[in-house]
């Protein structure tokens, strides 16, 4: 009897390791697989369906351990469930694993967890975990610039600040939350322990790399307030001329004018820019 | 020596991340090391510098698992891009592979799928390899899959497919002993009759590992330290073949020393037997 075409008997492997279990009943497995020495062809064939799953679970576990730490803390097996909804709705189609997680923020808005329908009530607190958790990740890939040496800063000229514009490092990614996942993220990574749900607090965090280390930043709203435009491509001048427009605090534009020297010398120290292009 | 002049490089291991810091701060007298390519490619920054200074101090050579050289979805032109500019960064003495497939219609299971063993099989990977190879400008090494199924319309054994696609391709072979023997176990073969096609000029590299065996079946874990039947493949392999060796250890991993202590065992197996 001829073979099947390779095309079709792959079209029907993956279709059966990625799909629903009736893709993979005992009569459809034994039309393409043969029986072992010791399993079924069903049995043989469920090594790879199980595997499937497991290994991108385990990926996104690599990549969200605080999240998968939050959600189990809640309800065991949350964390999984939450993967393989996740690996459904967002298929690896890259021959690499780098960049699978990447969709996690999001979606964890979207999701709705079959056996957790107390997920729901914590979607926004598990995207904001999740997204400060993914930065780490491309922050880890993010191309490697020198970074700007302080003496740069240092012989700025002060008739040159308005008009200077510092380029960002690839390394540095910027956020506001809703919840404090940092402050969840450092009890659980530094203290080891798994604290209870936080209630919403705003907040700012950079999450950057230094000397090949990764790091998180907490930032006051004054500091965003600068940071922000700033890491858009706006010069400090239009930087600090929208924090006026945009800030109805007297505090925080007190702040920013006694302290911007000082922030200037901590970011360029952490690496936040790798050059000054004076328009 | 194999029949592409690659020379042997001793014993080597896979370098893993969790050994970097003992790797960068001993320096520890190991021969070479494997990288796992796609570790080292879609990223521009902390795997590379480490990748970087482990290749100024030791022979490198490449193993990737994402190529799904007997796929029938088109080549992935861009990933081969990556893989050839990874090969010149770290200076790879050669590039491996498995005789495998991982996805089709653009959905990737990111796992070694076993091939239908077909003569339209062999036309499609003979093809795909010629391809590769004249992209890299080197040969491509493929390995023997660890596999737990094997196609109702398989038309021949792996080992006569892999010895046919290695003459027809002019590929290199990677000898995973322990695959084989992981393999001989799950579908009732012989490893004797796998050894006995595999054209030994051809091998350039043999990797062992450990696995885990549920009885029913085992599974290619590479977790633990490898068992002496698989030692023993190993030992008769290189016999054959004088090929680079490489253990793989890739989950519960433990210190360096523990690592390199068990690939060194090698050693124990692979020097010709007195007679007794």
């Amino acid at each position: 009897m001829k073979p099947p075409l390779l095309r079709d008997v792959q079209v029907w492997t993956v279709g059966a390791i990625t799909g629903a279990e009736a893709d993979a009943d005992e009569e459809a497995v034994a039309r393409f697989v043969t029986p072992g020495p010791r399993l079924t062809a069903a049995e043989r064939f469920d090594i790879y369906r199980s595997g499937y799953h497991a290994r991108l679970v385990e990926c996104l576990l690599d990549d969200y351990p605080v999240l998968a730490a939050m959600l189990d803390r809640q309800h065991e097996g949350q964390f999984s469930a939450l993967c393989r909804a996740y690996v459904d709705r967002h298929p690896s189609a890259s021959p690499n694993l780098n960049g699978f997680g990447r969709h996690m923020a999001s979606f964890c808005r979207e999701a709705k967890l079959e056996g957790f329908p107390g997920f729901l009530a914590l979607g926004h607190f598990a995207s904001d975990l999740a997204a400060l958790e993914w930065a780490l990740v491309e922050v880890l890939h993010a191309e490697t610039a020198p970074p700007l040496d302080i003496a740069a800063l240092q012989a700025l000229p002060p008739e040159a600040w308005a008009g200077a514009r510092f380029i960002r490092s690839d390394a540095l990614r910027l956020f506001r939350f809703e919840y404090p996942v940092n402050a969840v993220f450092i009890a659980n990574r530094i203290e080891e322990i798994v604290p209870d749900f936080p209630a919403p607090s705003r907040n700012a965090v950079a999450v950057y790399r230094k000397d090949m280390q990764l790091w998180r930043m907490d930032l006051t709203p004054a500091m965003v307030g600068v940071l922000e435009p700033l890491v858009a491509g706006k010069s400090l001048g239009e930087a600090l001329e929208t924090v006026e427009a945009e800030c109805a605090d007297p505090d925080v534009l007190a702040q920013t004018g006694a302290n911007l020297m000082v922030w200037f010398r901590e970011w360029v120290d952490a690496g936040f820019f790798t050059r000054i292009v004076l328009s | 020596m194999n029949r592409f002049s690659l020379p042997n490089l001793g014993i080597g291991l896979g370098l893993r991340t969790v050994h970097y810091a003992h790797i960068l701060e001993h320096a520890p007298a190991v021969d070479w090391f494997e990288i796992l390519s796609e570790n080292y490619m879609q990223t521009k920054g902390r795997p590379l510098h480490f990748l970087d200074r482990v290749a100024e101090r030791y022979p490198i050579a490449m193993h990737g698992v994402s190529l799904s050289i007997g796929g029938t979805d088109p080549l992935d032109r861009a990933y081969l891009a990556e893989l050839k500019a990874l090969r010149d960064r770290t200076k790879a003495l050669w590039v491996s592979d498995h005789l495998c497939w991982t996805g089709v219609a653009g959905k990737n299971t990111h796992d070694l799928l076993p091939l239908p063993y077909t003569e339209e099989s062999l036309r499609n990977i003979v093809s795909r390899v010629k391809q590769v190879q004249d992209i890299l400008g080197a040969p491509l090494a493929l390995e023997n899959p660890s596999t737990y199924i094997e196609y109702a319309g398989n038309t021949m054994k792996e080992w006569d497919f892999l010895a046919a696609l290695a003459s027809e391709a002019d590929c290199a072979l990677l000898l995973d002993v322990n695959n084989v023997y992981v393999s001989a176990y799950n579908h009732g073969w012989d490893a004797k009759d796998y050894f006995a096609a595999i054209p030994f000029d051809r091998v350039v590299q043999l990797h062992v590992s450990g696995h885990t065996n549920h009885g029913t079946h085992i599974i290619d874990t590479h977790i633990g330290p490898v068992i002496d039947p698989v030692w023993e493949l190993l030992g008769e392999a290189y016999r054959a073949t004088g090929a680079s060796i490489l253990l793989e250890w890739d989950a519960e991993i433990p210190s360096f020393e523990e690592t390199h202590a068990d690939a060194l065992r090698a050693k124990e197996f692979i020097t010709p037997k007195e007679p007794t």
